[in-house]
């Protein structure tokens, strides 16, 4: 990330300076004022679904459900942190379920938990899985549709459902792949190549 | 589909009530948790949003899109969602501008933007979550699951033009 937002950052600069020097502040700023829209937003997101978890994990439901895929997501995730496991199972629930709202929050929570036993592979794991999206029904891009005059406006549910399924399934393999092949080419190469990953 | 989210919000506080949950004061600490949440994120986001202001403004964007445009093409992408797909990683608020423009300009029933509807909803907004997900981290060690992602989600751009011209 470093190297990527220094390499964009300082290209499009230059080009800036080069182009227009007058908009690069002007820029910097209107990107700066849409973080404060975008954390409106995302806190009031937070509020939400935050406060509902919090009653849910108070009263033992999420903690029930998580039990009860344990030893799915153990497996899965290589994992033995039972609040970790129960941030996972209720962030592919709602996924599952189409609320993304309520996902993000679970998974950040998910995220940190994993962070206590440095277990790296569960957290890339559960991003790479939410990344790839694992929605069932765009419903957004149906509403969007129909409000547009769509003869049939969920008919791109098979193929987006085809897609996102593949997308996800593929991620997911080549990852696994990938942290095998890490493990397998041993701990002094491994120190090497992260080097020039970071 | 609607009555979902009615329920669960039913369901759960009922459960609560059965439980004896002091569930005002709950739902308060989780509240203030969503907000050291929304904290936690705001500089990376900052960071990344003023990245990709810049970018745009430059016309580097715009430069990277006429110039991938003959490349995805030869992979099955129409031209016309060249911007789509390089904008849906980034943003998730310019992608879905961008898919209104679409559906508007072409028709909801046309090739294209039924197209880009696949494409937007088999994929998300990969650099966002890795900056909401991975903030107030030690070790960020991002860069190949990134990758990881962002080449699926092309792969399945490019399976959803191909599924589009029979499904």
């Amino acid at each position: 990330m470093n190297f990527i937002f220094t390499a964009v950052l300082m290209l499009s600069i230059a080009m800036l300076a080069v182009v227009s020097p007058e908009s690069a502040l002007s820029s910097m700023l209107a990107g700066a004022e849409r973080t404060l829209a975008v954390c409106a937003s995302l806190f009031a997101i937070y509020a939400v679904w935050c406060g509902l978890s919090r009653v849910a994990e108070k009263s033992g439901l999420s903690a029930g459900m998580a039990k009860a895929l344990m030893p799915l997501t153990g497996k899965i995730f290589a994992s033995q942190n039972k609040n970790a496991l129960e941030y996972t199972s209720m962030n592919l629930a709602c996924n599952l379920l189409g609320l993304g709202g309520a996902s993000t929050p679970y998974a950040v929570k998910a995220v940190r938990a994993f962070e206590e036993d440095g277990n790296f592979f569960a957290q890339s794991l559960l991003f790479v899985i939410n990344a790839t999206s694992v929605q069932i029904v765009p419903a957004t891009v149906i509403a969007l549709r129909a409000g547009a005059g769509s003869a049939s406006p969920s008919d791109i549910f098979l193929p987006s459902l085809v897609c996102t399924v593949f997308s996800t399934a593929f991620a997911v393999g080549l990852f696994i792949v990938w942290t095998k092949l890490k493990k397998f080419k041993g701990r002094k190469r491994f120190k090497k190549s992260k080097g020039q990953n970071g | 589909m609607g009555v979902i989210i009615p329920l669960i919000f039913l369901g759960v506080m009922g459960y609560a009530l059965f439980k004896r949950v002091k569930i005002y004061d709950e739902f308060t600490a989780g509240v203030g948790e969503g907000a050291r949440f929304t904290l936690s994120v705001l500089p990376c986001l900052a960071a990344v949003f003023m990245m990709c202001e810049l970018f745009e403004a430059s016309g580097l964007s715009a430069m990277l899109e006429k110039t991938l445009a003959p490349v995805f093409s030869a992979f099955g992408i129409p031209k016309e969602l060249t911007k789509l797909t390089l904008m849906k990683p980034f943003s998730g608020s310019g992608s879905l501008a961008l898919l209104t423009e679409i559906i508007k300009k072409y028709g909801a029933d046309s090739y294209i933007a039924r197209c880009a509807s696949v494409c937007f909803g088999s994929s998300e907004t990969a650099f966002y979550i890795s900056a909401v997900y991975f903030a107030g981290l030690k070790k960020k060690r991002l860069a190949i699951p990134l990758i990881i992602v962002l080449f699926s989600g092309f792969l399945a751009t490019v399976l959803g033009c191909q599924l589009c011209k029979f499904m």
